[in-house]
Order: C-alpha cells, then structure tokens, then sequence
C-alpha cells in the first residue's frame, strides 16, 4: 500500500491519499506513517484520508482505523475518510464504521 | 462442479495471493464488484484466523482452499491442518470502541457471519479441520 502526503493541507489539516490494499500486512504502516507525521506536524488537528484509490479493506485495516481514531481523540485530532469506493464502504458501513467517523463516497 | 484450489503456508504474507486467486475465481461467477469484495473479505478473514491464532503463523503449516461454484452458489472449503476453533464464541456484534475492560475486536469473525450464508466447521481424524462456507452470488 502507498500513503502520499498531498499538497493541498494547511498547518492544522493534513490529506493523505491511500493506494492499494489496507489488510493485516498493511494497516502497520498505516499507524506507523500516520504516527510520524503527527509527530514532525504537531499543529495538525485534522487528517482526510482519500480513499480513491484504495482498493480493498480487511476488519485489519478497519481495525487500525479504529486504532487510529481512539489514539488520537485525546489529542483532539479528528480522523476522516474521503472518496471512498463502494466496495470498501460497504465493509465500513456493515462493521459500524461510518455511524463512528466521517466517511464519503467517491 | 467447477472447481478451483491454492495451497498456502501459514503465513500473512500469502493473504494476497489468497485474495486475488478468490477475486479471479469469482469474477467467472459475477460481475457485482460489491458482491465479490464481500466474498473475498469473508474467506480472507477465515484464512487470517487461520494462519494467525489456530496456526500461530508457523509457514510450515500447510493449508488448501478450495472453490466450488454450482449455478449461483459458491462453495468454499479451508483445508486447516490445526483443529478447529469455535466462532461460535464470539459475540454477536464487533466491540469496536476502548472501554476500560475491552479492546476492540471481533471485527474478523462479525464479517464473515455477515457476509456468508452458511458456515459448518467439521474435525478431521487426527486432528485437522474442514471449514465448509455457502455464499449465493444471485442478487
């Protein structure tokens, strides 16, 4: 799976585009990149994952979001997912996900 | 029937390979992305609980997946060299939220009960086990 850091962020709002396959060899990464950056970005207050690209999600990869979601909200940091296809919508949908945090279709 | 089967060591690093030969087999049956997504993540998270908790991840450990479609119904056999566990025991719905006595978790199990028709579970002489799922692809 490949995390881009794209352009269009400000100091309190990061994007990243997700591309590939979030599964239990790849969610790691996800919270080990996503974890770096908060640390070099600590103005960051809000992170937009775009899901365009994204091509597949595992309950692993659900489960780091989660991870994700609960780690951060202590720091105030909220966690969104954008443009997201219908196939992993559905798997967000069906395990409660998109009730927990901000998730759009592409 | 039609029949499709890969053999694999427990290992995650095989949880590709596992879900694009299931995409390909799938994609013959249907073209309904959603359906095959759902299908695809329902044997992958057998598998991953395979490898993960009844085989501890050792590749030596051999497993065999075998596809067999029938008009609109595939059948789905994992061949686990492990006994076999019972999911049964999990709760019904996912913990997906920290509280002072739970992690989240369940998420693997609560999908494939979703996303699968039927689920049987048979122990093999000597020890091994057969899981046998049933997913009807007709909309």
């Amino acid at each position: 799976m490949q995390i881009d850091v794209l352009p269009n962020g400000d100091n309190g709002h990061m994007h990243l585009a997700l591309r590939g396959e979030l599964d239990a060899l790849t969610a790691p990464k996800l919270y080990e990149k996503l974890t770096q950056l908060l640390q070099a970005n600590p103005a960051v207050k809000q992170i937009t994952l775009h899901c365009r690209e994204l091509s597949y999600l595992s309950s692993a990869g659900a489960g780091i979001l989660l991870m994700c979601m609960d780690n951060f909200a202590p720091k105030g940091i909220t966690l969104a997912l954008a443009e997201v296809q219908p196939e992993v919508y559905n798997i967000l949908d069906l395990l409660g996900l998109t009730k927990l945090m901000s998730v759009s279709h592409a | 029937m039609p029949k499709a089967s890969l053999q694999f060591g427990a290992s995650t690093e095989n949880l590709p390979i596992i879900r694009h030969f299931v995409q390909n087999h799938l994609r013959t049956l249907t073209q309904d992305t959603v359906r095959i997504n759902q299908v695809t993540v329902a044997i992958e998270e057998l598998c991953a609980n395979s490898i993960l908790h009844a085989n501890k991840e050792d590749p030596d450990k051999e497993l065999r997946l075998e596809l067999r479609s029938q008009g609109s119904v595939v059948h789905i056999y994992l061949y686990d060299p492990a006994p076999p566990y019972d999911l049964h025991q999990y709760p019904d719905e996912p913990k997906l939220l920290r509280t002072d006595t739970n992690r989240p978790g369940g998420l693997g199990i609560y999908l494939i009960r979703r996303l699968i028709d039927r689920i049987t579970i048979r122990r093999r002489k000597g020890g091994s086990s057969v899981y046998h799922m049933m997913k009807d692809l007709s909309p």
